[in-house]
């Protein structure tokens, strides 16, 4: 930063242009810093809004960080005990972070190709059609995620809800069953909440993509023989490739910190143990009991996690672009 | 840059300026506090109709001190975010109503002023409900003012039990024939139902067959809920879902405030609920206003099983700029007309002895069962900051859930807990 102050090239600009004109040198080097100088408010405010928090939490998680703590404004740091407790509590491992990732993994992929066929479907449309289609998943877009998770909840209400009641009216089940209570079922549910208020934005986006896609390349395929499924893996998807990393790693993100669809489920608020997941589990461990280093250790893991998924799967996509 | 930095200066020195001024002029007893603004939170949800309630003593007070009271709603389902943002930010307020189990918290935390000193002095020491200055009180020091409270009963339908000849149940198996005989009789309703994540729900059974929910034994606490008799109580209440089947499948996750709802929506014959709960299930569905009552829940064999004194105190925070003040409001809040006003309009029992006088002599059905259990079958759980984090993580819940679903017995349930209970308790 410090080749970047101004006073120099201030300084010197007018002993340069005494002897006609700044020189080649000079140009370059203002060319080269006029940008980072223009820049330098836009980072400054950066810094200030996103860095110090984001130090802070890494000072917190250092910390055994309480409310005593927060009314005296003193630290109390505790080495790295926060972390230690995070990596050797059991359930961590055998509960929290298998329905983090599976969930994940499943919700990610059901997001993703659902979007991508409705996506498809609404390009295929004419303009009236992929207006109503569009509005229609516009408004499961716009529901928020707590009335969504409540007409779900609802849904399958174990005395009243319309799926229990129209099994037992099919004479499939005899007595009602609590939905909730059990680990699958109880993820099952929440797939399709989040499924259901997640594939608007890929639809929405892989759509944009697709209106994009050169129609000459379509058609000269199609006159060469290919059918619909080589169309897409050929041509539609490598001409998309962008669009999909950006969706699939904000899919990835966003599944991975799901809470309130989780924590407003039955028994999802702690207790049923089976059912905890990373951001219900940090939020009972850390918030619940005032803990905020312990908790801000969890956040700084699972920053650090996300930012591996990102890097991985940028590689991966980006790889033959580079190449 | 300037331009805009500089209003905000001048309204920050501004701002500097009122809270001297505010913070000067104070005298003792009978506060002249012209001008001042006296700051209060006030959950929300514990009374339907607080605004007028406030209203009328807002002027009241600012006749007598001439403060401007300002009060502020907080929702109670978020107030102890809100209360934790406000302390770190030293944006609390002067005074605020703090639920039982948070005075020792935000006590512990440094965030509350004491008032004993201020209690004494008015003479009020010895005419406070006890059960509501033990939650309190942290390290010997009084924090809490008592305001209200309420205690959980067993409330049921007088119109059912009457069609089917029966009477309210005395016993614990007097429970289970009422049940057994409404299962038979109205196959739609829910007998008894048994909440899975409504921990003040349990408790009853637990030191009504003689168990302890968690004691401190020298300076360590122990959690008594694995003992044979707590076993035994949880073993009860739990087997009413599990081998009566009085409750329903949807209760395994249920809250209190489900109970509630399908009691309104005429769903549920027996249920243990609020002292508070009468009010709400007539404004709801005024079709069953003389179609209940209330019992205290029985002991095993006749008698009272414990319940849990839940409430409210009045506490003062150390930000107050006007202490003197502050007190002078909780007093008119906690003591005297506004106290027995504000009991009567919410059905909580007010926290001043000579007030609850009235409501124990009370003949209404709905006041005196509940009056009972609170004078002779109230209970209050271990007064420490760190059984807020035990609420906090479920461990009753979870116990009670994991057994409702089968997912474990009741051995194994109780134990887990009692020994979750002990690592936070003690600091693990």
């Amino acid at each position: 930063m410090s080749t970047l102050t101004p006073p120099t090239v201030t300084r010197e600009a007018p002993a340069s242009r005494v002897a006609g004109g700044p020189s080649p040198k000079r140009l370059r080097l203002l060319m080269r810093t006029r940008p980072w100088l223009l820049l330098t408010p836009a980072l400054l405010i950066l810094a200030v809004l996103l860095l110090w928090p984001l130090i802070r939490v890494v000072l917190f998680s250092l910390q055994d960080y309480g409310l005593r703590e927060i009314v005296s404004g003193d630290t109390n740091f505790n080495g790295g005990a926060n972390y230690l407790e995070v990596f050797s509590d059991p359930t961590l491992w055998t509960v929290v972070l298998p329905n983090t990732v599976f969930f994940a993994a499943a919700a990610v992929i059901g997001t993703v190709v659902l979007g991508t066929l409705v996506a498809l479907l609404m390009a295929s449309l004419g303009g009236f059609w992929r207006t109503i289609v569009g509005s229609a998943i516009m408004v499961a877009w716009a529901m928020p995620a707590v009335t969504g998770t409540y007409v779900w909840v609802w849904i399958f209400d174990a005395d009243r809800g319309i799926v229990n009641q129209t099994l037992m009216g099919l004479g499939l089940m005899d007595e009602p069953f609590n939905w909730f209570t059990n680990q699958f079922t109880f993820y099952g549910i929440a797939l399709l909440n989040v499924i259901h208020h997640g594939f608007p934005f890929v639809a929405i986006t892989v759509l944009a993509g697709l209106l994009g896609v050169s129609k000459e390349m379509l058609e000269a395929a199609e006159m060469d023989g290919a059918g619909p499924f080589r169309r897409f893996f050929q041509i539609i998807f490598p001409s998309l490739r962008q669009v999909f990393s950006v969706v699939i790693i904000l899919s990835t993100i966003w599944d991975f910190k799901v809470f309130a669809q989780i924590y407003l489920m039955p028994g999802g608020s702690g207790s049923n143990r089976e059912v905890l997941n990373l951001g219900v589990w940090s939020y009972v461990e850390s918030f619940g009991q005032n803990r905020y280093g312990f908790g801000s250790a969890i956040a700084v893991l699972l920053t650090l996690v996300l930012l591996g998924i990102t890097i991985v799967y940028i590689r991966a996509l980006m790889k033959e672009d580079e190449l | 840059m300037r331009k805009r930095t500089l209003p905000l200066a001048v309204l920050a020195t501004a701002a500097l300026g009122l809270t001297a001024c505010a913070g000067g002029g104070s005298g003792s007893g009978d506060v002249d506090a012209s001008g001042q603004t006296l700051t209060v939170w006030i959950m929300q949800g514990t009374n339907p109709d607080s605004e007028a309630f406030f209203d009328e003593v807002g002027s009241a007070f600012k006749k007598e001190t001439g403060a401007t009271l300002k009060v502020e709603y907080v929702q109670w389902a978020d107030a102890h975010d809100r209360f934790v943002t406000s302390i770190a930010g030293n944006t609390t307020p002067d005074v605020a109503e703090t639920g039982t189990t948070w005075t020792a918290e935000f006590a512990d935390a440094g965030a509350l002023a004491p008032i004993g000193d201020y209690v004494e002095k008015a003479g009020l020491s010895d005419d406070l409900v006890e059960g509501l200055v033990g939650s309190g009180t942290y390290d010997g020091e009084l924090y809490g003012m008592p305001w209200y409270a309420g205690v959980r009963s067993i409330v049921y339908r007088t119109d059912v039990f009457e069609e089917l000849g029966l009477k309210a149940p005395t016993t614990w198996q007097e429970i289970v024939d009422a049940g057994t005989a409404i299962k038979a009789a109205k196959p739609d309703m829910i007998p008894f139902p048994v909440p899975g994540d409504a921990e003040f729900t349990a408790y009853p059974w637990v030191w009504g067959a003689g168990g302890e929910v968690s004691e401190l034994d020298g300076k360590t606490w122990k959690s008594g809920l694995a003992s044979d008799e707590s076993r035994a109580g949880i073993q009860f209440w739990t087997d009413l879902a599990t081998k009566y089947d009085l409750s329903s499948s949807g209760a395994t996750t249920w809250k209190e405030t489900d109970v509630l709802d399908n009691f309104v929506q005429d769903k549920v014959a027996m249920a243990i609920m609020g002292s508070w709960t009468p009010a709400t299930i007539v404004e709801k569905n005024p079709e069953l206003e003389g179609k209940f009552a209330a019992i205290p829940i029985p002991g095993e064999d006749g008698g009272i099983s414990p319940s849990v004194l839940g409430g409210s105190h009045l506490s003062m925070f150390n930000t107050s700029k006007n202490k003197d003040l502050a007190f002078q409001f909780i007093e008119m809040m906690t003591t005297g007309k506004y106290a027995a006003e504000w009991a009567e309009q919410t059905g909580y029992f007010p926290g001043q002895t000579s007030l609850l006088a009235d409501s124990t002599e009370s003949d209404d059905p709905l006041v005196k069962p509940f009056a009972e259990q609170f004078v002779d079958g109230g209970a209050s759980l271990p007064v420490t900051p760190k059984f807020g984090a035990v609420q906090a993580k479920k461990t009753t819940n979870a116990m009670i859930q994991a057994i409702l679903s089968g997912a474990k017995s009741v051995d194994e349930a109780t134990t887990d807990a009692a020994k979750e209970m002990d690592d936070i308790m003690n600091g693990k």
